[in-house]
């Protein structure tokens, strides 16, 4: 009887109202995280789009279905959207659904700033695709090397909207690194010390600091692009004393470490699922708890291999080329828990399953590929050829795209509350693993061959027809592969069977509450006993005497850091417009500086500052006390 | 699956545990450690920029006067803010909001001081040296500029806290803004004695050691 009450009177505690302002105003990390991961698919595919258009154009030699222009802006556009504006926050969108229920907590620590940072990369992501719009796309590549991003050889608007549209998506992906690191350091479930964290939690966690200290360095390359475009500054301008390289150094140093932002949580993601369905816990918890941290450490120190071609001391190439090598045995050490894992247990085939499974596979490919181009020689001559275009997509697909594909297969039960039709899921798998190995094996041939990346055609008679041929027919069963995952899950919304709370006897806490939750999680804060909490014998949510209830306002309880002992209750602030509002203000200064408004911008930034302090005003929070 | 480990948690009651406004600290020293990076970058640039030139073997390094007196400027007022702080410390019975509020004025008004002098120094030498003149100048005034952005900022949170209504345990915040606001204003005066040190002194240094 009192738990029904506790019940109702957490969900109007926690409840967003579903009218059109509960719709903008909500800060419910599940909506948000939804949210999240709606828009990156939606970015997902628009690259997609982008990818596919490509290999037409490169599907034989000569053709001219995209002039050179529009081949460099359509190549740019897709590198970009996928590395910045899918990837990562695909990964930041299961994180924002799903931290909080793994570690028992309500929400996150900060919601509206949840929210604030969700709005902030959408409207960056708009930003970037004003660009199309008004006919001027960047067009030097993702990583949109000086001296031809400068206005001399660049003369549009294109590159002023990719430097500006990044620094606003840097205010989204640290803010939400922010979020991140204080809910999982201080909102963790009673007991459940930082060695007994979900692996998950790990590589989030590392992720988080990872994007604290290697984004500024991105910033700082596009302050000094921006200043040096428009504002009369002489970083890159060799004449006046600057350096071009100095963009290639901030851009890598921040570069390097953002390869591991989009790798870590995925492999995180296969920590988890991999035990799930071997039926038992995984094989040498605490070395790929160990092995996650140090890849994000080491990666901050690897960032000149990307750079062997410049022309550098022996020694910084030997220093460099070595701490490459040395990053692939933390993968290693990954890797082979989780073959150890399978090998140890009793495996069930399931879609998720084949997904990881399979991602580890071209995980290793992706790898071994690396370890080649962490080699000096072989680095030199397969520089800026297909091979590295082969290796990137191999690292990123197999470490990013199918992990994230196992992910939706094993969490969007537990989201939608319906399950996904299995049968199609493996037909899915197997039409994008074999059409992802048709379309990028080849590639490693065709860079080998000598065919440069980022050219927009290439003549008879070089050997390319056919390699290319086969490359363009592999990315479009890809993308056949990928729809057949999109229609299976719009059709399981519809007509999917009804998942329960644990559809797979997980071990995770946020198997533990319906599917879909409730707003707020579970009635009775959990106490955590073991790293896997529905495995024990323990019973999480034992509460007699309604002690964990916490009903009489929005709280949640707060813990230290390593051992997780209660220590104090966190007020979490209800929804809010406010973030939508300033995440609008930021955006019109974003916009206006790409055109140099000088005092519109300030204007907007004065705006988005007075909004921050009717945000932060104190309020009266009577029913807490 | 009773073969996992299992450690009893804590049997702490949680409903009667005190409100913990502590999260807004955490995410300042968040925010603190990713703009320290954003000045290593910046930092890291400069020198980037000036390595293997010589360059105050000819010229004559900016003055050490200005960023000498704006230290001591920006010192004084992290003292005086320090002090406001300690005014909110224990009970709130104890708490001497008035004293604190008067604390973070005067570091208001200390750091703009700081920026008219700042102002001043920039067009002192503005016209030996000015952000499109070469690369050394470029990184110079974006540094320098960049620092003047966070302490306006600083200036305008401060403002902001300082016509803040006295909370207390039906109205406030759920963080502690004054400590929050106060850390962010001693990293930016910790930010300043680094721009001293590389910017400044360091290369007046080097121009004592060419001229004799």
């Amino acid at each position: 009887m009192t738990t029904i009450s506790a019940a109702e009177r957490l969900t109007s505690l926690w409840e967003t109202p579903k009218t059109t302002r509960g719709w903008f105003a909500t800060v419910d990390h599940k909506e948000l995280g939804i949210r999240y991961l709606v828009t990156a698919v939606a970015f997902l595919v628009i690259g997609g789009l982008e990818a596919l258009l490509m290999r037409i154009q490169l599907s034989r030699s000569d053709l001219t279905v995209l002039s050179p222009e529009a081949y460099n802006q359509i190549f740019t556009m897709h590198g970009v959207t996928m590395i910045f504006w899918y990837a990562s926050p695909i990964l930041s969108g299961f994180a924002v659904y799903l931290v909080p229920l793994m570690i028992g907590a309500r929400d996150m620590a900060f919601p509206r700033l949840n929210a604030f940072t969700y709005w902030t990369y959408l409207f960056s992501g708009l930003l970037l695709y004003l660009a199309p719009f008004i006919g001027q796309s960047p067009h030097a590549g993702w990583f949109a090397y000086v001296p031809y991003t400068l206005t001399r050889y660049s003369p549009g608007l294109g590159m002023d909207i990719y430097a500006l549209s990044l620094i606003f998506l840097t205010i989204s992906t640290t803010g939400g690194a922010i979020n991140f690191i204080v809910t999982i350091l201080r909102l963790r479930a009673p007991g459940m010390a930082i060695s007994r964290m979900p692996l998950f939690l790990y590589s989030t966690l590392t992720t988080s600091f990872v994007i604290l200290f290697g984004l500024p360095a991105l910033t700082a390359a596009c302050i000094f692009l921006e200043l040096d475009r428009r504002w009369g500054t002489h970083f890159f301008h060799i004449a006046e004393g600057g350096s071009t390289l100095l963009w290639q150094q901030l851009f890598w140093f921040f570069g390097h470490p953002w390869v591991y932002v989009i790798f870590l949580p995925a492999t995180g993601m296969l920590s988890l699922i991999i035990p799930a369905f071997s039926r038992r816990p995984i094989v040498g918890y605490p070395f790929v708890a160990i092995a996650t941290v140090l890849t994000g450490v080491v990666g901050f120190g690897v960032w000149l291999h990307h750079m062997f071609t410049i022309g550098m001391s022996d020694i910084a190439m030997s220093l460099f080329s070595a701490g490459s090598m040395m990053i692939s045995v933390f993968t290693t050490i990954q890797v082979f828990a989780w073959l150890a894992t399978i090998w140890k247990g009793h495996p069930v085939a399931t879609a998720s399953m084949y997904f990881a499974v399979g991602s580890v596979m071209m995980l290793v490919i992706g790898g071994l590929s690396g370890v080649f181009t962490g080699i000096i020689p072989v680095d030199w001559q397969a520089h800026s050829t297909y091979y590295v275009v082969a290796h990137i997509h191999y690292v990123l697909i197999g470490s990013n795209v199918f992990p994230v594909f196992a992910g939706f297969y094993y969490w969007l039960p537990k989201i939608t509350g319906r399950l996904l039709d299995e049968r199609l899921g493996k037909w899915s798998f197997w039409v994008m693993f074999v059409g992802f190995n048709i379309g990028f094996f080849p590639m490693h041939i065709l860079g080998l061959l000598g065919m440069p990346r980022r050219i927009y055609s290439y003549r008879p008679g070089l050997g390319f027809d056919s390699w290319n041929m086969v490359v363009t027919i592999g990315a479009f069963a890809l993308g056949i592969g990928i729809l057949i995952s999109i229609i299976n899950l719009l059709v399981s919304l519809r007509s999917g069977v009804l998942a329960g709370r644990n559809p797979w006897n997980s071990d995770g806490l946020e198997w533990s509450s319906e599917s879909p939750p409730a707003p707020y999680g579970s009635v009775h804060i959990p106490l955590v006993a073991s790293r896997n909490p529905l495995w024990d014998d323990f019973d999480e949510e034992d509460d007699p005497d309604n002690d964990r209830v916490l009903d009489w306002g929005r709280l949640t309880p707060v813990t230290t850091a390593l051992d997780a002992n209660p220590i104090g209750l966190a007020t979490i602030p209800g929804d809010s417009l406010l973030p939508l509002i300033m995440s609008i203000a930021l955006f019109a200064f974003f916009a206006t500086m790409v055109f140099q408004m000088v005092f519109t911008a300030l204007t907007m930034l004065l705006i988005t500052f007075a909004i921050g302090c009717v945000w932060m005003w104190p309020r009266d929070v009577k029913e807490v006390m | 699956m009773s073969t996992v480990a299992q450690i009893a948690p804590p049997r702490t009651s949680l409903s009667t545990l005190p409100i913990d406004q502590r999260r807004g600290v955490y995410a300042m020293w968040s925010v603190i450690a990713t703009e320290a990076m954003l000045f290593i970058c910046m930092f890291g640039a400069y020198y980037y920029l000036g390595n293997n030139k010589d360059r105050w073997a000819q010229e004559s390094p900016p003055q050490l006067r200005f960023p000498l007196i704006l230290l001591a400027i920006l010192l004084s007022s992290s003292f005086v803010l320090h002090w406001g702080e300690r005014q909110l410390q224990g009970p709130v019975e104890s708490q001497r909001f008035g004293l604190a509020r008067i604390a973070l004025w005067i570091t208001v008004l200390l750091g703009m001081g700081f920026l008219a002098l700042q102002g001043f120094e920039y067009y002192y030498h503005w016209s030996e040296l000015a952000p499109y003149s070469d690369a050394y100048g470029s990184i110079f005034y974006t540094i320098t500029s960049l620092h003047a952005a966070h302490v306006i900022v600083g200036l305008m949170m401060m403002a902001y806290i300082g016509v803040h209504p006295r909370y207390g345990t039906t109205i406030r915040t759920p963080h502690k803004p004054y400590s929050t606001i106060a850390l962010y204003w001693h990293f930016v005066d910790v930010v300043w004695v680094f721009i001293v040190i590389f910017l400044y002194v360091i290369p007046n240094f080097q121009r004592m050691h060419h001229v004799h």
